[in-house]
Parts: structure tokens; C-alpha cells; sequence
């Protein structure tokens, strides 16, 4: 916002504190002892010289001083292309600090984005009662029933209806599902990612072509172990961010395990 | 021509100490120029707000999900729950918590953060590993006191909620407390002492309503 400004704003009035040549010292000092923008000490300064103009003890009266016009002129171009430099790299540090998470979620090694597919089903939206169809297994989106999966980092033993997990991913919910038999260490350590996490619940899923799959509203990795780290990368990107509903939570689902999905 | 006879009427003696003054000026302007680049530069590269590994962004996502849990429970309370008032405090408290998660996670949006952190829950907090209980932070319900709660009949909804709540208020005391001596950014110290103050009070309410209800 204001780092545009002081380019402009500093070449005036340092431009009037070498009218008075011999006498800048009292705003300079000024606006050394002033806060950070820049902008406003250098304004008060040149209004400060200008005002004590006739008090001026070095007389040049009527001269015009063209080496120190050019020794100051060439001073100002300095400290302008300093704070300009200055302003400029610390633009840039700070666009590197937050990386939305569309980007972090699709520098992850082996994850689809469904979000662009050309068909539409696998995202649509509807709310439907009775079993549903999916292409994918297990889904990332699509229409679903009007409940959703309690996704307070439950972790359901048991499998539960696709239609209302689907809906637990609009909310922003990560999905962690496994195969059936999956070894019990291996669940653990899954567990250990997901009991008490809000927006993220777990369960197994029958026909999984790898040992884990992992599931956000669009998008699906999948793993052969719980100890990969990709496992958190993605909970870390796309948990609650990838909600298309934000501020929904996660709360108020059923908790209820079994294929079946619950209507009314 | 005039430039040159008023230097000319100057004393050698002037004429140096006005170059000096030049000279002095000059160091001065490039030095206030520097400082103030500096200052600018700085002012953007380490900006006033928390960084993603501070106390304050831990504290924010930590009590988002306690908060998440008090919603919960609230809305479970509101629903189910036998005495008026309970009910009706269920709503609050599911209200206001999920009002508070978003205010939390909007200053961390603002301040350029993730939702998600790369620590641990309780991570933020000096001996906040030692303060998990189950894998839980302090305070929260394990999943089957929230289905014990889920599944209760009448007046023992009541006295789950209350019982199990006011332990996730003790909890959430805990962490407010506990950043309120690390952070001194208002927005975060604001919010820690209004969930300090107003779930002290809402303790002493859920103590006396349990005894009421337990006695009816």
C-alpha cells in the first residue's frame, strides 16, 4: 500500500532541503529518530527546512550553488534506489513465505486432481437419497446423501457409506481409507494421524488397488505404507483448505459405520 | 556570473565550513535514506505478525480444533439435552466457539499462514507434549465419550455434556493461560483472556446446573 509512495514523495522534498543548503541538519536528524515507512520523516524534513528558510546564517543569498545542487541531487538518487532495493526484496521474501495450498497439494509426488476432470460427475455436488454409484474408488466427490460422516477425527473400524463420506469431503474433511486386514501397526500409526483432528476422519474400504488411499473433495493419493510422509504432506495441504463449503464444520455428521447410507 | 561573486565575497574561511556542511549534509541525507530503505525493507520482510512456527500460530490451530470439539458437543447438548438451560447453553457455546474458530483462522490467513501446522498439536506450549492425554489436548472427549454422549437418554445427556464440558473448558483455561504469558500480540492475548474469563464463569454455571440436574 504505502510502498509506492515514497519514491515519489522523497524526491520533492529533498529537493527543497538543498534550497537551503548548510542548514538540512535539523531535519535530517529528525527524521532519523522517526519510525520506519521513510515516507513521512523525509516530508516533514523538506517542510522544516522550508519554513526556517529566512533564518538561513550561510549567505548564498540570490546564488545558485550548482555543485552542491548536484552533489545533493545525485545524494537523493542514492537514497531513493536504496529504499526502492529495500522495498523491492522484501516484496519478494514475503511473497515466498505462504504458498496456497493448491500449489503445496499439487507438488505432491503421485496425487491426482480431480477438479479439472472433464467429467463433471466425479465433483458434482447434488444431495440424492438411496446407494449411489462412484467411478472412483473410494470417491472424491460427487452427488451424496444430505447427512454427513462426523469427521471430527473419528476413526470408524468399520466401513461406512460412500454418500456420506462424500459429503464429509465438501465439508473439508481428509479422508485416510484402508484395505481391509491392513496390519495393525500400520493402522495405528494411521490412527495416530487423524484421532482428534478435526476435518480429518478414517476407515477401511473394500477394492483398494494400494494399502491406503487418501481422499480431499478432488483429489485422491494413494500409498503402500503409513509411514510415508506423504501422508501428512497431504492432510497438512488439503484439510479443511480444500473445503468448498468454508466455515462448515465437521461436527453434527453421523457416526454410525456400514455401507448403507442413511436417509432423513 | 552572480553565483561566482557572491562565492567570491565569502572568506576562505566560510567557504570551507560551507563545504564541510556540504559535505555533512550530504553523509546525512544518504544515511537517513539508507536507514529509512532499511527500515521499509524490514518493516515488510519481518512483519509484526507471528511466524508459522510461533507460540501464537500453534495456540490459533490448537484451540480451532478444541474449539471444534466444543461445537460439537454444543449442538449435541442443544439438541438432546432435558433441562432448558442446558440446552440453551449448548447453543451458546456451540455458537460462539465456531464463531471463534473463524476469527482465529482469519488471522491466520492474514498473517500468511497454513491452517494445518507442521508440529505437533500442543507443540507451541513449554511441556504441551507432556500435556496430551490419549493423544488428545487437554480437555477434549475421547471419540467414545462424544458417542457415549451421543447415544445418552434424557437427563443424562445433561449430566454427560455438563461433566464433559466443563473439563474441556478447564483444558481450554489451560492453553489460554499458558499463551497469555508467551505472546503479547493483541489480537491472540485478546481472545486467550476473553476464553479464560468467560469460561471461568461458565464453569461456576455448569457446576451449579449439575447439581440441580442431578438432584431432579
Amino acid at each position: 500500500m504505502s510502498i509506492s509512495s515514497p519514491g515519489p514523495d522523497r524526491v520533492p522534498s529533498t529537493v527543497k532541503v538543498d534550497k537551503t543548503t548548510g542548514q538540512g541538519k535539523p531535519p535530517a536528524g529528525k527524521s532519523g529518530a522517526n519510525r520506519p515507512g521513510g515516507t513521512r520523516p523525509a516530508g516533514k524534513g523538506g517542510k522544516g527546512g522550508k519554513g526556517r528558510k529566512p533564518v538561513t546564517p550561510v549567505k548564498v543569498a540570490g546564488s545558485r550553488p550548482w555543485g552542491p545542487i548536484l552533489v545533493a541531487g545525485a545524494v537523493v538518487l542514492i537514497a531513493v534506489g536504496i529504499i526502492g532495493w529495500g522495498v523491492v526484496a522484501a516484496m519478494q521474501s514475503d511473497k515466498e513465505k505462504a504458498t496456497p495450498w493448491e500449489e503445496r497439494a499439487n507438488a505432491i509426488s503421485g496425487i491426482v486432481n480431480y477438479r479439472n476432470d472433464p467429467d463433471k460427475t466425479l465433483t458434482a455436488r447434488d444431495h440424492k437419497t438411496g446407494p449411489l454409484t462412484y467411478k472412483l474408488t473410494p470417491p472424491v466427490g460427487g452427488a451424496h446423501n444430505a447427512r454427513w460422516q462426523n469427521c471430527m477425527g473419528d476413526v470408524y473400524n468399520a466401513p461406512v457409506a460412500n454418500e456420506h463420506a462424500v459429503h464429509s469431503l465438501e465439508h473439508g474433511a481428509v479422508w485416510v481409507a484402508y484395505k481391509p486386514g491392513l496390519a495393525a501397526d500400520q493402522i495405528t500409526a494411521l490412527e495416530s494421524k487423524v484421532k482428534g483432528k478435526p476435518f480429518t476422519m478414517m476407515s477401511p474400504v473394500e477394492g483398494l488397488t494400494e494399502n491406503i488411499s487418501l481422499q480431499a473433495w478432488g483429489y485422491q493419493l494413494k500409498v503402500a505404507t503409513a509411514d510415508d510422509p506423504r501422508i501428512d504432506d497431504f492432510i497438512r495441504a488439503l484439510s479443511q483448505n480444500a473445503t468448498i463449503e468454508p466455515g462448515i464444520p465437521c461436527s453434527g455428521g453421523l457416526t454410525q459405520t456400514g455401507t448403507t447410507p442413511l436417509d432423513g | 556570473m552572480s553565483t561566482d561573486e557572491a562565492v567570491e565575497l565569502d572568506a576562505p574561511d566560510h567557504r570551507r565550513a560551507g563545504l564541510a556542511l556540504r559535505v555533512l549534509l550530504a553523509v546525512l541525507i544518504l544515511l537517513v535514506g539508507a536507514g529509512a530503505g532499511l527500515a521499509a525493507g524490514l518493516a515488510i520482510a519481518s512483519p509484526d505478525h507471528p511466524a508459522d512456527d510461533s507460540p501464537e500460530a500453534g495456540f490459533l490451530r490448537d484451540m480451532a480444533a478444541h474449539h471444534a470439539q466444543a461445537v460439537d458437543m454444543g449442538t449435541i447438548a442443544y439438541a438432546k439435552a432435558t433441562n432448558a438451560e442446558v440446552r440453551s447453553m449448548g447453543l451458546d457455546t456451540a455458537l460462539t466457539q465456531h464463531g471463534q474458530v473463524n476469527i482465529m483462522q482469519t488471522w491466520l490467513g492474514e498473517w500468511g499462514l497454513n491452517l494445518n501446522g507442521t508440529q505437533p498439536p500442543m507443540a507451541w506450549m513449554p511441556d504441551g507434549q507432556a500435556s496430551m492425554q490419549n493423544g488428545l489436548m487437554p480437555g477434549m472427549a475421547t471419540q467414545q465419550q462424544m458417542e457415549e454422549l451421543r447415544q445418552a437418554q434424557g437427563k443424562q445427556v445433561d449430566i454427560l455434556y455438563l461433566t464433559l464440558m466443563r473439563q474441556h473448558h478447564l483444558g481450554g483455561i489451560h492453553m489460554a493461560q499458558e499463551i497469555l504469558e508467551m505472546s503479547d500480540n493483541e489480537n491472540v492475548t485478546g481472545i486467550a483472556k476473553n476464553i479464560m474469563e468467560s469460561q471461568q464463569y461458565e464453569i461456576t454455571a455448569m457446576t451449579d446446573l449439575l447439581a440441580q440436574v442431578q438432584a431432579a
